[in-house]
């Protein structure tokens, strides 16, 4: 009860410090991100609390486009609007407080959020779940300043232009991709996202080619995905690794060309995905190190500052990919110490999973997948499977009416 | 129910991870342990594509559970989820499955 007792003081401090914000009873959890991470923990907090929190998500987005399921909507299995989500639920069914904001600032010693529109607001914890951004510099060529004419449609939302490039391509036109180094979000992403153009392609430029220009010498469910590629679209797709000089590329935005070895090619869509960090304010913050939020495996509170947990894709946690199946899992343990730390509920021991599906072709779902348990250093795998290659087409229809399912329960379990 | 072997586990559970551990007899356990299955299945319990699981009588959720823990039932992702959880886990969450309100 201390322990309550002293969080309520500091939260009563908080709150003199920052006059503009009515004073509070209740202590309040802020998440700033409302993704596969953020919207699971501010949905989990306020079902669990059953009211014992004051529950703030911070998210400039009124809908939000789910970055996976973003590459069937180029494939033409789903379409855009199919992505979005509404946060209403969660503000009128479980009474979170949804902010419509960006933020920009954080003051870990008064333990406040500045936002874009000038309001600050106190916490007594703070979740971060920013997703990505970019490595300025780490493609030579491309800038965000570039990102018109090479898109990298690697955030939600964004996949609409190099939809239009690539339904615009020239009969027999080449579609490149300079795929990022790891570690990056979604490991499949850019193989599935290959995969799907060419479904595409095959259907509306079979003559078209595809070119991924690659930093990594292998790739995650790679043989699934070059069986795949070879038995759907045969020739049609062609893969330099870094021994054939796909780590040193250069884009040349204006002439639409990519430089390989020394060697330009014209090409008529290039799909840039840089290298990848934390997401702007998990740096603002100071939680970062090495582009990365290393946390706590037990609890996903950050290494660096006790009142402070990071979700998903922006942190350095250990074996968990970056991907939304991974924030959504680590969200429910970061929830539920939360809770522990502002209301004494009980705190369970940390358990994490993780499930990627790709579809490679229509009806062709592969999937890989794994368990995961803290330890000091690390979440650490316990357990993994993977799909296999030669698989018949009935195991693969059921792998993808799966994956149907998981989007409609991970969507339902983020937004109520 | 063996609850020596589940405070046991709890036990191994909380000194492995350093979590504080109150999840004797507490049903909250099932409910947070549940938020592994709601991923993926719908708490509302329609099916789509991934089977619903809410309402099962316990006896069957257990059976089914048991079935893929021992591999006897076919699925990587839930022999690997199954295969983790202890006799006492998979009773708390068909407890809590049979039971929950929507």
């Amino acid at each position: 009860m201390t322990f309550n007792r002293r969080l309520f003081l500091a939260s009563l401090t908080a709150t003199l410090a920052a006059p503009m914000v009515k004073a509070q009873t209740r202590p309040r959890v802020i998440i700033i991100g409302g993704g596969a991470g953020g919207a699971t923990a501010a949905r989990y907090l306020a079902k669990d609390s059953k009211g014992a929190l004051d529950v703030v998500l911070v998210e400039p987005s009124q809908t939000y486009y789910t970055c996976f399921f973003s590459n069937l909507y180029l494939g033409g299995f789903r379409s855009f609007e199919s992505l979005g989500h509404s946060y209403d639920k969660l503000a009128a069914a479980y009474g979170i407080n949804i902010v419509h904001d960006l933020a920009t600032g954080v003051d870990r010693a008064a333990k406040t959020v500045t936002l874009a529109s000038g309001n600050t607001l106190p916490y007594d914890k703070l979740v971060l779940s920013p997703g990505i951004d970019f490595i300025d510099g780490s493609v030579a060529g491309w800038s965000l300043a570039a990102q018109d004419a090479m898109p990298h449609a690697y955030k939600g939302g964004t996949q609409q232009p190099l939809q239009a490039q690539i339904a615009a391509m020239r009969p027999g036109g080449t579609f490149a991709m300079v795929a990022p180094p790891n570690p990056y979000r979604c490991p499949p992403g850019p193989y599935e996202r290959a995969s799907m153009v060419a479904t595409y392609l095959q259907a509306n430029n079979p003559t078209a080619k595809i070119l991924i220009l690659d930093p990594k010498d292998k790739f995650s469910k790679q043989a699934l995905f070059e069986e795949g590629w070879n038995k759907h679209y045969p020739g049609m797709i062609t893969r330099i690794g870094p021994d054939m000089g796909g780590s040193a590329i250069e884009v040349r935005p204006d002439t639409m060309e990519v430089v390989v070895d020394g060697e330009a090619e014209k090409v008529d869509v290039c799909n840039v995905i840089p290298a990848q960090r934390a997401g702007d304010i998990a740096s603002i913050a100071g939680v970062t190190e090495n582009n990365w939020a290393p946390v706590h495996a037990d609890s996903m509170l950050s290494r660096l500052d006790e009142n402070i947990y990071v979700l998903g894709d922006a942190t350095n946690q250990g074996d968990m990919p970056k991907s939304g199946f991974s924030a959504n899992s680590q969200a429910k343990v970061a929830a539920n110490h939360i809770r522990g730390a502002l209301t004494g509920s009980p705190v369970f021991p940390a358990k994490y999973a993780n499930t990627c599906w790709s579809l490679i072709a229509a009806d062709d779902g592969v999937k890989v997948g794994a368990s995961y348990a803290p330890t000091p250093e690390k979440i650490a795998s316990v357990d993994t499977f993977i799909s296999q290659t030669g698989e018949d087409a009935a195991l693969r229809k059921a792998t993808y009416n799966e994956s149907l399912g998981w989007y409609t329960g991970i969507t339902t379990d983020m937004f109520g | 129910m063996g609850r020596g072997a589940y405070l046991l586990g709890t036990l191994a559970a909380a000194l492995s991870t350093g979590a504080a551990a109150q999840t004797l007899g507490d049903p909250a356990y099932g409910e947070y342990l549940s938020g592994e299955c709601t991923t993926c299945h719908l708490a509302a319990g329609t099916s789509n594509g991934i089977p619903a699981i809410t309402h099962w009588p316990a006896a069957d959720f257990v059976a089914a559970l048991q079935g893929y823990k021992s591999k006897t039932r076919p699925n990587p992702i839930m022999q690997m989820i199954a295969g983790r959880l202890s006799d006492d886990e998979i009773a708390a969450l068909a407890a809590y499955y049979e039971s929950i309100e929507n």
